[in-house]
């Protein structure tokens, strides 16, 4: 039964679906539904993905493994320039296998040791996923005139510092698998592990950008 | 040929060669080693990040997650069959369920909830778990009639914890996989570095290691420039080593001591020649008025004498005169004698011989030394073969014990007569236990006419000193352990026996 099961499919084939299924693609034709807002001082954001998590990604996100969705939401010039404001969220998805449950831990700026989820199902994580709600972009300043976006960057799993940390012990010690601890039997992978770096950002992140809107429709809202 | 920098931080141009030798050959040695390390590194990576393989172990907690279903639908079945024998009196369906427990493996608990969800029947066991420690796994049955048989089982909580590992692992994995390049990468920047500290310790290394050699090569070099600038004083330090530098070293030294000596057995004998030549001019200017001198004074006396009746106070007069003109007459002819046998001295005519055999003969015939001298003679090796002039060599012994019997008056000389032989040498010594000579004189002992007695023409040193630098050999004054004078000869070995 193991041995002729494939692989779960990895991000980037789901991605290669999503972009066959014309999901949102930065300068695709169906813009971000999101709205950005004014609240007791600070600026949220609110958007749907719902072409983010196709079907097919379920088989992925219900591995077994701790699999992140990385959200960076930003306000930014429709015809480029610097970040008026931004936030990110980061969402922790564990599939139980004995329970068959779905576990969401939300980590953003307002809730930085987390907030805990538990869906039933698919169907329950993937409308869960598909809508983000109240996302802070921090204090509300003066947003610069001009026509504005909403531009959502959503990374699967990107490398962080604490996996970049896991990977450097599991090269100085691959006999510990990972788990900190004992030291490096090798010279040699000691300093690769020493002298292994972040990866450059590449290219493998989705991009979705809302319809323009004014600053005035933020402070208005 | 020094490069800027105090102390150990002075390299010369040789230690560099030799440091960037030893570097260049690090380097291309691990340029190699990081051509194939690499290769390896790129090999291993790919077999240890196999897609195939990182699949299989990111699939491991799905593999856990068929397994709990197939447990699942296992328990729910057995609580399916349990169910369908449930007796439906409460007695015996206790007595049932309490059989079940044995009966059906890893039931811990089940109970007959009836519709009104009481319990009418249940059973728990409380023996341990065969298979260790557990985590409760329910199995919930409906009753055709009402009421439901709940079922616990027992799951192993192993598999949580190998799911928990296995979930960990295949985590790490995936995230190597993603930094499969940058892996790459910081293995490629670790070889590169410990290439880079491997060469520069090298490169010390060898600089260290050079400086044994090199060092010891400078110290010759700059012997070399001192003897071309004239000084033969120079002696480098061979070190504790036996190396073809230690050698060239060690011959350097005999060289120069070869060459000084040579230089100073030259400008010795030049010395001597000239005085010689004004000892053969003196005897030869002193030598010719004596006779008539003496001859004319005998005229007068015997004249004086075949007159008879003449002044007694005038005859007395004569003879007191004619006494003092024959003493001085004597002592004039000795010196004349003297500055003869110093001027006419004979050329060496060497012949081989033992000289410890040569001074115990020069003792044996010579029984006035041992009148005038206790003597004691020190000879602790065997034959030591020389090529000499024996006859000359006698004489030098006769002037230096000479020398020391008269320096040691008006006590009884004690003399010390040894007789050693070094690699190359045969060394032999006269010691007394006088005075001793100043240290302040003893560069000038051996000039002709030199001397600190009353009496002697300073010519015996001298003597001594040419016969000895004839023979090749060297002659040194010092002091004698215990007080007095001492005099050291050194001649050359015999050739087939040199060495």
């Amino acid at each position: 039964m193991t041995a002729d099961r494939p692989p779960a499919p990895s991000w980037r084939s789901a991605l290669a679906l999503t972009l066959a299924l014309g999901a949102g693609v930065a300068g695709a034709a169906e813009p971000l539904q999101a709205s950005v807002s004014e609240r007791a001082g600070r600026l949220v954001a609110t958007f749907d993905l719902p072409t983010a998590f196709p079907a097919e990604i379920e088989r992925q996100l219900g591995n077994g493994l701790t699999n992140v969705v990385a959200l960076v939401a930003s306000v930014v010039p429709e015809r480029g320039g610097s970040p008026a404001a931004a936030g990110a969220r980061t969402l922790e998805i564990l599939f139980d296998v004995w329970e068959e449950t779905y576990a969401v831990t939300v980590r953003d700026a307002r809730t930085p040791r987390g907030r805990r989820a538990v869906l039933p199902d698919f169907a329950a994580l993937r409308t869960f996923l598909s809508t983000q709600r109240d996302l802070d972009l921090g204090p509300a300043g003066e947003l610069p005139p001009g026509p504005l976006v909403l531009e959502v960057r959503l990374d699967l799993n990107p490398v962080s510092r604490e996996d970049l940390e896991r990977t450097r012990e599991f090269i100085a010690n691959p006999a510990s698998s990972g788990r900190p601890g004992g030291g490096s039997r090798s010279v040699l992978a000691a300093m690769a592990s020493i002298l292994l770096r972040e990866p450059e950002e590449g290219e493998e992140f989705r991009l979705y950008r809302s319809s323009p809107f004014a600053a005035a429709d933020a402070r208005g809202r | 040929m020094r490069r800027g920098g105090p102390g150990w931080l002075r390299v010369s141009g040789f230690e560099l060669q030799i440091a960037l030798a030893l570097a260049i050959g690090v380097t291309l040695s691990l340029l190699g080693a990081l051509w194939l390390a690499s290769d390896l590194a790129e090999q291993n990576l790919a077999l240890g990040f196999n897609p195939r393989m990182v699949g299989r172990v990111q699939a491991v907690p799905v593999l856990y997650g068929e397994l709990f279903q197939a447990r699942k639908q296992l328990y729910a079945e057995q609580a399916r069959a349990l169910a369908r024998e449930l007796p439906r009196g409460e007695a015996e369906a206790r007595a049932y369920l309490a059989g079940a427990l044995e009966r059906v493996p890893r039931l811990r608990r089940v109970a007959w909830i009836g519709p009104d969800g009481a319990v009418r029947a249940e059973a728990e066991t409380d023996q341990p778990n065969p298979e260790g420690e557990w985590r409760a796994a329910p199995a919930r049955v409906s009753l055709v009639d009402g009421g439901t048989l709940e079922c616990t089982f027992a799951i192993e909580a192993a598999f949580f914890a190998e799911l928990a590992e296995a979930r960990d692992l295949a985590e790490v994995v995936r995230t190597v996989d993603a930094l499969g390049a940058e892996v790459r990468r910081a293995y490629f920047r670790s070889f590169g570095a410990l290439l880079v500290v491997l060469a520069g310790v090298a490169a010390l290394v060898g600089i260290a290691l050079a400086r044994r050699t090199t060092r010891r090569v400078s110290a010759l070099v700059a012997g070399v420039a001192r003897v071309r600038a004239g000084d033969l004083t120079v002696r480098v330090d061979p070190g504790r080593s036996s190396d073809e530098v230690a050698s060239l070293t060690r011959q350097f030294n005999d060289m120069v001591r070869e060459v000084r000596e040579a230089r100073d057995r030259i400008v010795y004998l030049e010395k001597i020649s000239g005085w010689q030549e004004v000892a053969r001019r003196l005897a030869h200017e002193i030598k010719n008025p004596l006779t008539p001198i003496q001859l004319a004074f005998q005229q007068l006396e015997a004249r004086w004498r075949a007159v008879p009746g003449g002044d007694p106070e005038f005859g007395r007069l004569v003879g007191e005169v004619a006494e003092i003109v024959r003493e001085e007459v004597g002592t004039l002819q000795r010196l004349v004698e003297e500055f003869s046998g110093f001027a006419k001295l004979p050329d060496v005519k060497p012949s081989p011989a033992d000289l410890a055999e040569v001074m115990e003969d020069f003792v044996r015939t010579s029984p006035q030394l041992a009148e005038a001298a206790d003597l004691e003679i020190a000879r602790g090796v065997g034959e030591v073969p020389v090529s000499v002039d024996r006859v000359l060599l006698r004489r030098v012994l006769a002037n230096l014990a000479a020398n020391a019997v008269e320096a040691s008056r008006p006590a009884r000389a004690r003399l010390h007569l040894g007789i050693a032989r070094t690699r190359d040498r045969a060394v032999l010594t006269v010691a007394d236990e006088g005075p001793g000579i100043d240290r302040a004189l003893r560069g000038r002992v051996f000039d002709p006419y030199f001397t600190t007695k009353s009496e002697g023409t300073g010519l015996g040193l001298a003597i001594v000193k040419k016969i000895v630098l004839q023979h090749g050999g060297e002659i040194q004054v010092g002091e004698r352990p215990g007080g007095g004078a001492s005099f050291t000869i050194a001649l050359p070995l015999r050739e087939a026996e040199a060495g």
